[in-house]
């Protein structure tokens, strides 16, 4: 009685896709059940999602990648098979992506042209990479500039997911001096919905989590000041980080290698960046949920953060200043002594005055004479 | 020789310390403490805000150790404290803050207001804006030995009585005795019953102690009007006695700031560390019980409730012996409403108890704790402070409440099991 229902199977939906590769009703219900959780969505909505998933039409994607270095797609296509991950990638048509498509030059750049015209006003554009908006030259495809592709490719998208810090917020590209004169997704393009998907890269089962919901809901999920999904960067590493108890009993390794580092102690005051990182490493984790930077013995260093890369340096503790110069901090701090050397010793001379003019006091001296 | 306000604003200058010049600075006036002070929730006026009753303080502070301050008062910008201001606190120094604690339990920056007041009660006294009855019950204890004018015979006709009633020997001046008992004079006066009971206890338990002629008073009305050089004095006598009888330990009595004064205030007013400790005596009978010395038979079927002490609690950690000490002989003990360290105070510590003008403002402090009681639905009340247990029956008196006080120690040697001479 495993399969009494067996769902309607319309021809090519996502629903057909999935009979054709053998998968049951039961793997695909458990599927979207575990993306309903890591969505923070009610459960009842794991059979809603089913419904709708399956009776949808593979939604079309068009994959832009600029200045980046592969490691979100990287991050994506390299899950273990099978996965959440390898059956999302199932329920899209992705039209256009020059790391995995097998056409090139013209016929790839006419697939393009095709998707989007198609499917105008309904494709999804997911972009990994920030923009050079200094010479044109330093990043071109097909002769055409990533500024170019994208504000063309924008025109007709439904919403832009930009995945990855690079795209999110300019990443490493953008780090200081910033040659390229790089810039995000969202810097330049405004009147499209943008989700930011940052890290470096991304955990994948955010990314198909943010695509479900936009195959769900047909809109676009919760999202922070950052833009950012709520669901998955609603809290810090910190607050979810299974090391959390050591940093409340104030225990610190000191040293990657030392007692209380063996012992698995918090790792703050190596650097660790999980307290102003929001993200769900400490959650979902990475390779099939066996570990993360923190669970290996690494701090992390806040990737899915903006300018997380200027942010002061990966091995210092974060209460340590980060944007003075030593010669600044040196000129502060004697300044800083002097006017406390000062103030002290002005007290200390008025507490001994009146340490000095202190008579012992006998039970006269309770009374005031005109009393 | 007077009080002077120039004495006055040196003796702020001088009680100034780190941690208070931390508490002004940390101070971001939520006014959470005037919640936690029963003068501010019986009364509603806010000039009972604990932090309130500062405002002289931290203007010398702010004057004198901040440089805004300073600049401020270069500039005029802010006004000196004067006498009539002064004269103005006294009633909110004194009268309405019995150095409870309950503030300081409450403050989210940690900030120990009852300390604050403590130390500025050294410059209002200094200043002459000591209350009058404060000043006499001061002058009392310096002279005579006693805030209410005790002296050693009359501790002696205490003592007869004990042998008359009891037929036990009170050992007095007995040089090597493990512990030094002393009292207040409450206990001398208005409650014989602690004597003769610590007698019948220490008889049972085998228990060597002694009372010392020259220290028997345990109060300490300097640390309570705030003449640190008069309680300095006042302390001395026990440690003085203390280490000339060579004991082990000072027993204080069932007595909340003798408490204090001895275990806490002492060794700084001397500046030095005791040659003996120092507790509680429901610290030292709660030792006794746990050594199997201590055996009582049969429960005390009453229900009954009881009240917290707060120097003895929240300012002093005896918290759980007394409700040890108690579940051997109470059968329906009830626990009171914010029992243990947030009790509410009984409105006369601190010295209040000895201010005649303050009797009013005491009585409607009074209110919480006939509510706390009242909630309880019992009509006896154990405490283990004689001053705790005047302000009660004062307060249970005149609201013709029905409910009877007992000191712990004196209930406890009602259910003692009284052996035979061996």
């Amino acid at each position: 009685m495993k399969h009494a229902q067996q769902p309607d199977i319309l021809p090519g939906t996502v629903g057909e896709g999935l009979a054709q590769r053998g998968i049951t009703r039961r793997e695909f219900l458990q599927l979207c059940t575990t993306l309903t959780a890591l969505l923070a969505l009610p459960p009842s909505m794991a059979s809603a999602m089913a419904e709708a998933i399956s009776k949808a039409r593979r939604q079309s994607v068009i994959w832009l990648s600029f200045q980046e270095c592969t490691g979100c797609t990287e991050s994506i296509t390299r899950s273990h098979s099978p996965t959440l991950e390898n059956l999302i990638f199932d329920l899209i048509s992705l039209d256009y992506h020059h790391t995995l498509q097998a056409a090139s030059a013209e016929a790839a750049e006419h697939a393009r042209a095709a998707a989007m015209k198609d499917n105008n006003g309904k494709y999804l554009l997911i972009v990994d990479g920030s923009i050079p908006m200094g010479n044109p030259g330093f990043s071109t495809i097909a002769g055409i500039s990533n500024h170019d592709m994208l504000m063309e490719t924008a025109q007709g998208a439904a919403a832009i997911v930009a995945v990855g810090t690079c795209a999110s917020y300019g990443g490493i590209p953008k780090a200081d001096p910033n040659p390229t004169g790089a810039v995000s997704v969202g810097d330049i393009v405004k009147n499209k919905p943008i989700i930011n998907v940052p890290g470096c890269p991304p955990i994948p089962v955010v990314m198909t989590g943010v695509l479900a919901h936009f195959l769900t809901f047909g809109g676009i999920p919760e999202l922070d000041a950052q833009g950012r999904p709520k669901s998955f960067y609603g809290e810090t590493i910190h607050d979810r980080c299974y090391r959390r108890p050591f940093y409340d009993q104030g225990k610190f390794a000191q040293s990657f290698d030392d007692e209380a580092a063996r012992k698995g102690w918090c790792l703050f005051k190596l650097g660790c960046k999980g307290p102003v990182t929001y993200n769900a490493c400490a959650t979902t984790k990475w390779n099939d949920g066996t570990s993360f930077p923190v669970q290996s013995g690494h701090g992390c260093i806040g990737c899915s953060e903006a300018n997380f890369w200027d942010a002061g340096p990966l091995y210092e503790a974060l209460s340590m200043p980060v944007s003075v110069t030593p010669s600044m901090l040196g000129a502060a701090a004697v300044a800083g002594a002097a006017a406390g050397a000062a103030i002290t010793w002005h007290n200390r001379s008025t507490k001994a005055a009146a340490k000095a003019a202190h008579k012992k006091v006998t039970v006269q001296d309770l009374t005031r004479e005109e009393k | 020789m007077s009080a002077t306000l120039a004495k006055g604003i040196s003796a702020f200058k001088e009680v100034i310390d780190a941690p208070i010049a931390s508490f002004f600075s940390s101070c971001v006036h939520c006014g959470l403490c005037a919640e936690a002070c029963l003068f501010y929730t019986e009364t509603s006026e806010a000039k009972y805000t604990p932090i309130h009753k500062l405002e002289p303080l931290r203007r010398i502070w702010k004057q004198e150790y901040t440089l805004l301050g300073m600049l401020g008062k270069m500039l005029g910008l802010s006004k000196p404290v004067t006498d009539a201001e002064l004269a103005e606190w006294e009633p909110l120094v004194y009268d309405s803050c019995t150095l409870c604690g309950r503030c300081s339990m409450v403050c989210p920056v940690g900030n120990d207001i009852t300390y604050m007041i403590r130390k500025m009660r050294e410059g209002m006294a200094a200043s002459g804006h000591a209350p009058e009855d404060m000043i006499a019950a001061t002058t009392r204890a310096i002279n005579i030995g006693s805030p209410m004018g005790v002296k050693w015979p009359a501790v002696q006709a205490q003592i007869r009585h004990v042998q008359a009633d009891t037929g036990i020997d009170v050992p007095v001046e007995r040089e090597g005795a493990d512990y030094l008992v002393v009292m207040s004079s409450m206990e001398i006066i208005n409650f014989p019953e602690y004597l003769s009971a610590l007698s019948r206890i220490f008889k049972q338990a085998g228990v060597s102690w002694t009372l010392a002629q020259d220290a028997f008073e345990a109060t300490n009305s300097g640390i309570q009007i705030g003449a640190s050089d008069l309680a300095r004095e006042i302390v001395s006598r026990i440690v003085v006695a203390a280490e000339r009888l060579k004991v082990k330990c000072v027993i204080s009595p069932e007595c909340g700031h003798a408490f204090t004064a001895l275990r806490w205030e002492g060794p700084n007013l001397m500046g030095r560390p005791y040659g003996f400790e120092v507790k509680h005596i429901l610290e030292v009978l709660d030792e006794l019980q746990k050594a199997g010395k201590l055996k009582t038979s049969g429960k005390d079927k009453r229900p009954l409730t009881y009240h917290d002490p707060c120097q003895i609690a929240r300012r002093g950690g005896v918290v759980e012996q007394p409700r040890r000490l108690l579940s051997e002989i109470a059968a329906d003990f009830r626990e009171m409403s914010d029992a243990g360290v947030m009790n509410w105070c009984c409105g006369g510590g601190g010295g209040v108890s000895a201010i005649t003008r303050a009797e009013p403002l005491r009585l409607q402090a009074f209110k919480i704790k006939k509510r706390q009681i009242e909630a309880t639905g019992v009509q006896t009340l154990i405490t283990a402070c004689a001053n705790c247990r005047i302000v009660l029956e004062e307060g249970i008196e005149h609201n013709h409440m029905k409910v009877e006080v007992i000191g712990l120690t004196e209930l406890l040697a009602q259910y003692l099991v009284e052996e035979s001479t061996p």
